[in-house]
């Protein structure tokens, strides 16, 4: 008898589900987890084999004359070199995200010694302070004060402790410049990477009236109470702002966090990231990039700005709140005009003014104005279903259709239901509105009257930073 | 255990090596370049297995 391997069925299942996963969440990176961890692959193939063959064994069946057939070497050298390509071209030069470096044995047998550093300069009311390219943290506080203080530490990972003298000699710590400019420098670069690695933990203390420009390799930055612009740049970070009186410009590589409360300039972000959460920002935002996290905005005084990887929404003007994730966004209080257009996710809209444009590719769509008079409205989606409550009293002309699936018309007269088929139309009008346009390929559409008994949308994924209360909510229903 | 049954293996096991080394040098510790011979080592010790195994048998 042949025997049939479990293997050829599992690889057919494993990469039909990579592909599925890709089609359903295209924002996850799969690629970036396949370029890490592609070698666990042949020792799952090899235990999933080896396994076979014992089972075969203890069950006293013949034996195959090669446990891996010649055809599957072939395979394993063409996932080796699919792989070892796709972690080059995906730039990770080692496992874990922040060893950005070949260090050898390091990780294994050295050990961390610390040396204190720390530096004073007397400055001006405004200086413009520049922290050089380093790893570690910093923790920029500004005070009333005209001086600029360092302290903290620095730790260095060496194989042995005349190691880390010696790179802590050659690199020495300094804070130099003259009152209005002032430069803060770790000389981390004069040591040679593979020996030693360097961390720098700082805490500055600057005038108010400061403005910060600061570049890191890996490190969080934490700034807090600084008057001038904040400029920051590196290749991983997490960044926290608090009380910024200028612009914010931050372009990081990677990023785990960047949150921003009380801005008062514009806002830049740039690069690759997880969580964005920005509060109170008086200037406008501009966020271009790719963004895996849960990203929130509230209270945003000017226009905000987002280009992500699938995904581009611009608002005029947000009073209230944002929340975009992975598969879904809700939004509430916004000043349009409001434009979105986005690949996958269920969209949820509630009391918004001016004009709205939602463009989805596929996902459902909720949308409550709330608000009279109404404005354009203009939502159309690939795949999912639509839902539109008029608040009473409004006026509009209607157009609601689906080319495939069922209309529902809860709002009744005027709104008027035609089926054709497969696909169905909800029309009517009140004289004097603006147009409703909404629109979807595959999926149902309703329109109902808004009433004040609705629940506030909720996003429908748990939420990592504002859990929803469970209890109060099935209250609601009794 | 008899020489078939390695034979069997050695495939499986060799393949199971290969993928820790790979997974090795992606973790930044030991590059494969340096960790190879590891490969002949498990595949002799496997060929030593099979002749020992044949010899019983």
């Amino acid at each position: 008898m042949r025997r049939h391997s479990v293997v050829a069925p599992l690889v057919l299942i494993g990469i039909g589900a990579l592909f599925l996963a890709r089609n359903l969440m295209p924002e996850l990176p799969l690629l970036d987890y396949l370029a890490k961890y592609w070698p666990f692959l042949l020792i799952l193939w090899g235990a999933l084999r080896l396994g076979e063959v014992l089972f075969w064994a203890a069950s006293e069946k013949p034996l195959p004359i090669a446990g891996v057939s010649p055809g599957e070497w072939v395979l394993v050298v063409f996932l080796c070199i699919f792989g070892a390509s796709l972690h080059a071209v995906r730039g990770f030069n080692s496992w874990w995200p922040r060893s950005g470096i070949s260090v050898g044995g390091l990780d294994m047998f050295g050990e961390n010694y610390e040396y204190p550093i720390a530096g004073e300069k007397p400055s001006s009311k405004t200086p413009h302070i520049v922290i050089e390219s380093f790893r570690g943290n910093a923790r920029i506080t500004g005070v009333d004060a005209t001086t600029v203080k360092v302290t903290g530490h620095r730790t260095i990972r060496s194989l042995d402790q005349g190691g880390a003298d010696r790179a802590n000699s050659s690199a020495p710590f300094e804070v130099d410049g003259d009152p209005n400019s002032i430069t803060i420098r770790n000389n981390q670069d004069r040591v040679s990477a593979g020996n030693v690695r360097f961390n720098a933990d700082m805490e500055i203390m600057v005038p108010k009236g400061a403005s910060i420009e600061a570049h890191g390799r890996f490190g969080d930055f934490d700034i807090t109470d600084v008057a001038g612009n904040v400029d920051i740049s590196s290749d991983n970070a997490g960044v926290r702002l608090q009380n910024i009186g200028g612009d914010a410009r931050i372009d990081l590589r990677r990023s785990d966090v960047v949150r921003a409360t009380g801005v008062k300039g514009v806002f830049e972000l740039k690069g690759r990231g997880a969580d964005v959460d920005l509060q109170g920002i008086d200037g406008e935002v501009t966020i271009n990039g790719s963004y895996s996290g849960i990203l929130q905005f509230r209270n945003l005084a000017k226009p905000l700005r987002f280009q992500g990887q699938t995904t581009t929404l611009n608002i005029e003007k947000l009073p209230g709140q944002v929340r975009m994730a992975l598969g879904d966004l809700t939004a509430s209080g916004l000043v349009g005009p409001v434009t979105l257009t986005t690949h996958s996710k269920d969209v949820q809209f509630s009391d918004f003014t001016n004009s709205l444009e939602v463009s989805v590719e596929r996902g459902d769509i909720t949308l409550r104005p709330e608000r009279i008079p109404l404005s354009r409205i203009e939502a159309t989606t690939r795949s999912g279903d639509v839902e539109l409550s008029i608040p009473t009293g409004a006026k509009f002309d209607l157009s609601a259709s689906t080319s495939r699936g069922d209309g529902t018309n809860d709002y009744g007269s005027p709104v008027r239901l035609e089926s054709d088929g497969r696909g169905a139309m909800l029309k009517g009008s009140i004289s004097g509105g603006p147009t409703l346009t909404i629109h979807t390929d595959r999926g149902q559409v309703v329109v109902r009257k808004a009433s004040a008994e609705d629940k506030p949308l909720v996003p429908k994924e748990d939420t990592k930073s504002t859990p929803v209360p469970a209890g109060p909510l099935k209250k609601v229903d009794q | 255990m008899n020489g078939n049954f390695i034979c069997a293996i050695r495939g499986p096991v060799l393949l199971i090596t290969l993928g820790t080394l790979l997974a090795i040098d992606q973790l930044g510790a030991y590059s494969f370049g340096r960790t190879w011979p590891a490969l002949l080592i498990v595949f002799g010790l496997l060929k030593l297995a099979e002749r020992s195994g044949m010899h019983n048998a």
